[in-house]
């Protein structure tokens, strides 16, 4: 098991680099020069008693120094991508990189990229693992019993809803919930994360965060059941096709027995990398509920910062969302070892 | 067969015969395209089991038809991809970035030129300057029809009660006040008053962009039988006496020159364009509008080049001036008429008249004039975006012409009703460029769906490509491309096309490009799910008899894969085809809806949805986003039960359950 890890963990690494790499050469692609614009600034901020040629020259002399500090006196991608690393010292011969402790400065937020990200992704992390607990204590027992049940109405009933939610853009269904519990019903504030002009404390500050985020909150987990139930119904069903399953009943075993622990075991097989990656997936940016609701998490980082262009910012998010995608496939495995014992996974 | 018999294959003709495989069964596959030779040896051989089978694809084809619901989804989709690719030929006046002002905001309506029935015998005048129209019966009772309630500002425009039995003389609309004068001189104003379109408010006293209602004829009214002209212009109004005096308010941010005009005693006619009031002094030898070389090119055509006004005049003066929002028509003193000003391109050209024959009436609406001649022959030119100037040619005893904003009628002495001919409204209402939502809900399910469908065809081309050689191979080609899709399919979709897109933003390309561009990326992102679907039908093939078969005469490897394999798993991959596609069609919507996609001014079913984020917007304005998410869920539902069922029908046990 420990060698297993190991290795993919090895595996993710190198998947990582390559990765990191690829983005890394795209974003240069991106028609920005840091090093350009600061120069122009310093230039524009000295007094205008220079003559044009020796702007010029003055502008150089700049352009070159802020070249150097920021690491791009050199068009060699490789070099520039491991500068970035941090595994290539820059001009004045220290390394400066990832590896250093050094991820970035965000110019939209004045602010190291590593300080910005911080409380996004707690958010995202908080509001992922709170309503992806509510999907799962509401899809697994509808998916079981629609299963169970088979062409009820209560089973076609679940089904209607599940395709017309599964068909609907998530957006959609924000615009509705916000027309309703916001607009119409007043019931919860339209967006932010706190109440504006407001400096509560203590038990109050909670309680006001609570009731800005229940809203988004439930829109997520409202979008997220379609699809969930749409798949624990579709392999519930395919576990209780099983012969095993015939065989329990045979035996004269429980129905209760037979559904909870023969049949859904089964069925747990395929749902498992659904549910990690629906997680997972809430973490690496709830793009839309977070757009619309102004909630401070990933998805509405990586948004205003793509239309700022603020490029450390994207680059280092980006990295965190392929690293997310890489630990989440590890994280998948590593559940199907858990519940599924024929997965041999330390061969 | 030998091959020298056989057609030649392409790719069309394999396709067509897959096709015929999947669903008539090999019968007819052999029937329709093995065996086109006649002279063929083996004619009139016994036929051969396939004859008595029916093919799985069959068989699943037959259950799916059991299915209603099914079949009536399947043909819905098919007749979207109709509408959205056939319908916007049609829309020949259709253009992505078409803009309209006065037409803003406006819930679905209809009514937009339907005279009220009590008013259609009685005309006396009609006036509109945006969606409503207002008319006067020769009683004096005034009559609104259209949208009565202004998306804009949520304002109702219908006559208030208090002055419902007051006898009018005349009536004007703005864009969202009506100002009319009783029979005893006082003037009445309703709508919206937030730019001083009416009434001395505070605001409109206090406010320097406001120029208010004068007092004298707001406490006294005017002398209603000396009232030469009352008119209104986008915010504001003008009444001008017989004597030359003019009064004029409402909002100067529009109208800039108004103070030019404000206590005026020597003016002959006025009108007011979008921006300008434009007015004809006493010496009705040109324009005044308070700027220099305003509308001071005149021409007799709207193809004509223009000339300097006092050349063109000549000796001749001026008797009356009528204004769209760009242009002015000027009615000379020898009967002829002139123009001056911008006209929009799809303009229709002034008519000829015949020798004698003149213009007695004429008025204009936003874009469009349509006068009446001395020989009772109704003429409409200008802007025709709305058909408002494309006057019917069988017209008889026209005695008067009024026009709306987009419409024109036309009635006989008597001031009864004739016809009608222009803008009947949005049947799904306008956006807030005021753009029929209808057309762009036609528009932008093009763009949508083409894109949805070029990305799945893109994901196929990839990923069963890639499906067949992983799976057909094995070994460490197998190991790569696999680890590959991995990697792939691990990558959060959205983020990471938030992230391409901006960067194709970043490039120059041009709009279709840009489309392109978007497609291809969502078919690169798409493709593992296909990759991994083919490899796993490909590793079950390929340990079937027909296989080794194949392997055991000697059949080159990739013509195994790509020739025998595949057809025979096409149907999963059509499954999956259809739920690809409505996928991609929702992640285009999004992209487009954050602003990623598709960009204004071209439509997509996601870009539509934008300004439906905002909370007040989309409850004042539900039409703008209810037709639109209506028809993207319902396209969705329907895609997705047409894949549901393939799935269900194609599973062996389908018959079983029952």
């Amino acid at each position: 098991m420990g060698r297993y890890i190991a290795k993919r963990c090895l595996y993710i690494l190198v998947v990582f680099a390559i990765l990191t790499f690829l983005l890394f050469s795209l974003y240069r692609l991106m028609p920005a020069n840091r090093a350009y614009t600061d120069a122009r600034a310093e230039l524009q901020a000295l007094k205008n008693s220079l003559s044009a040629s020796e702007r010029e020259t003055k502008f150089d002399e700049l352009y070159l120094k802020y070249q150097r500090l920021y690491g791009t006196d050199t068009d060699d991608t490789v070099i520039l991508y491991l500068r970035w690393l941090g595994l290539y010292p820059f001009y004045d011969g220290k390394c400066n990189g990832i590896f250093q402790g050094n991820f970035g400065f965000s110019y939209e937020y004045n602010a190291p990229v590593i300080e910005v990200i911080g409380p996004h992704l707690r958010n995202s992390m908080l509001i992922g693992l709170v309503s992806e607990i509510f999907i799962l204590a509401i899809t697994i027992p509808l998916g079981i019993k629609c299963a169970v049940r088979k062409n009820t109405p209560f089973d076609r009933g679940v089904q209607a809803f599940s395709l017309i939610g599964f068909s609907t853009p998530s957006f959609i269904i924000y615009i509705l919930f916000i027309l309703l519990f916001s607009s119409i019903l007043g019931w919860f504030p339209v967006s932010g994360m706190k109440t504006p002009g407001s400096d509560y404390q203590g038990m109050k500050k909670v309680l006001d965060t609570l009731w800005h985020i229940a809203l988004p909150t439930i829109c997520l987990i409202f979008s997220g059941l379609a699809y969930n139930i749409r798949i624990t119904r579709a392999s519930m069903l395919d576990a209780l096709g099983l012969d095993c399953i015939r065989t329990a009943r045979a035996k004269g075993l429980s129905r209760k027995a037979v559904i909870y622990s023969h049949a859904w075991r089964n069925a747990l097989i395929p749902l498992v990398s659904v549910f990690v990656g629906s997680f997972f997936s809430i973490i690496g940016g709830a793009i839309f509920m977070e757009s619309m609701f102004g909630f401070k998490g990933m998805g509405l980082l990586l948004f205003s910062s793509t239309k700022t262009a603020d490029y450390d910012l994207i680059m280092f998010i980006q990295v965190i969302f392929v690293f997310i995608g890489l630990v989440a496939n590890l994280v998948i495995d590593l559940c199907y070892g858990i519940v599924d014992p024929r997965v041999r996974i330390s061969k | 067969m030998s091959k020298k018999t056989k057609k030649k294959e392409n790719i069309f003709r394999t396709l067509a015969r897959w096709f015929v495989r999947v669903f008539f069964g090999l019968k007819y596959e052999e029937k329709w395209f093995l065996k086109k030779d006649k002279n063929d040896a083996d004619e009139d051989r016994v036929p051969d089991d396939s004859e008595f089978i029916v093919s799985p694809a069959k068989q699943a084809f037959h259950n799916y038809l059991e299915r209603k619901f099914a079949v009536v989804a399947f043909l819905v989709v098919i007749l979207m991809f109709l509408i959205v690719f056939i319908v916007p030929l049609f829309m020949t006046k259709y253009s992505d970035s078409y803009t309209e002002v006065t037409l803003k905001n406006l819930p679905p309506n209809l009514t937009m030129m339907s005279v009220p029935s009590e008013l259609k015998g009685d005309i006396k005048m009609i006036d509109s300057y945006g969606p409503f129209s207002v008319g006067l019966s020769n009683s004096g009772k005034v009559y609104i029809w259209g949208c009565k309630k202004l998306g804009a500002s949520g304002m109702d425009v219908n006559i208030p009660d208090e002055y419902k039995n007051i006898p009018m003389a005349m009536v004007a609309a703005g864009v969202d006040h009506v100002i009319a004068i009783g029979e005893d001189g006082h003037i009445y104003g309703w709508g919206s008053d937030r730019f001083g379109q009416y009434g001395r408010s505070e605001n409109s006293v206090t406010s320097p962009t406001i120029e208010a209602m004068p007092e004298e004829i707001y406490e006294n009214g005017v002398d209603v039988a000396h009232v030469k002209k009352l008119t209104c212009g986008y915010q504001a109004t003008a009444i001008l006496m017989d004597d030359g005096t003019l009064y004029v308010w409402g909002n100067k941010q529009t109208y800039s020159n108004m103070d030019f005009f404000i206590g005026r005693t020597d003016i002959y006619d006025i009108d007011f364009t979008l921006n300008y009031i434009v007015a004809l002094d006493m010496k009705q030898n040109g324009i005044v509008t308070g700027t220099r070389g305003l509308y001071d090119v005149a021409r007799n055509k709207i193809g004509q080049k223009g000339v300097k006004m006092f050349e063109f005049l000549g000796d001749r003066k001026i008797v009356e001036i009528t204004a769209t929002t760009s242009s002015i028509c000027l009615l000379l003193d020898d009967g002829t008429i002139a123009l001056t000003g911008d006209f929009v391109t799809d303009s229709i050209e002034v008519p000829t008249l015949a020798q004698g024959e003149k213009f007695v009436d004429i008025k204009a609406g936003n874009y469009h004039y349509t006068g009446v001649t001395n020989l009772g022959n109704v003429y409409s030119f200008g802007g025709d975006h709305y058909y408002q100037a494309e006057a019917p040619s069988n017209l008889t005893g026209v005695a008067k012409v009024f026009t709306g904003s987009f419409q024109s009628y036309a009635v006989d002495a008597n001031g009864d009703f004739i016809d009608a001919w222009g803008f009947r409204g949005f049947p799904l209402g306008s956006d807030d460029v005021g753009a029929n939502i209808l057309e762009r809900i036609i528009a932008g399910g093009r763009i949508t769906m083409t894109v949805g469908a070029v990305a799945v065809i893109i994901e196929i081309l990839i990923g069963v490509t890639l499906g067949c050689i992983s799976g057909y191979y094995g070994g460490w080609v197998d190991i790569l491309i696999m680890r590959i899709a991995e990697v792939f399919s691990s990558l959060p979709t959205i983020p990471i096309m938030l992230i391409l897109t901006s960067l194709i933003a970043q490039m120059s390309m041009t709009t279709n490009q840009r489309l392109f561009m978007i497609m291809v990326v969502l078919g690169i992102l798409g493709w593992p799910g296909f990759a991994s679907i083919t490899r796993a039908q490909i590793l079950v093939a390929r340990e079937s008899e027909y296989v080794t078969a194949a392997q055991a005469m000697g059949v080159r490897e990739g013509r195994i894969a790509f020739k025998h394999i595949l057809p025979n798993i096409i149907s999963v991959i059509l499954v999956s085809m259809t739920l690809s596609f409505a996928a991609a069609m929702q992640t285009e919507t999004g992209l487009s809806f954050l602003g990623f996609g598709v960009n204004y001014p071209q439509p997509s079913w996601g870009n539509m949805l934008t300004k439906a984020s905002n909370a007040t917007a989309a409850k004042n304005f539900w039409w703008q986003w209810v037709f639109t998410s209506g028809i993207l869920i319902f396209v969705g539902v329907c895609i997705n039960t047409i894949g549901d069922t393939i799935r269900d029908v194609l599973d062996p046990q389908y018959g079983n359950e029952k």
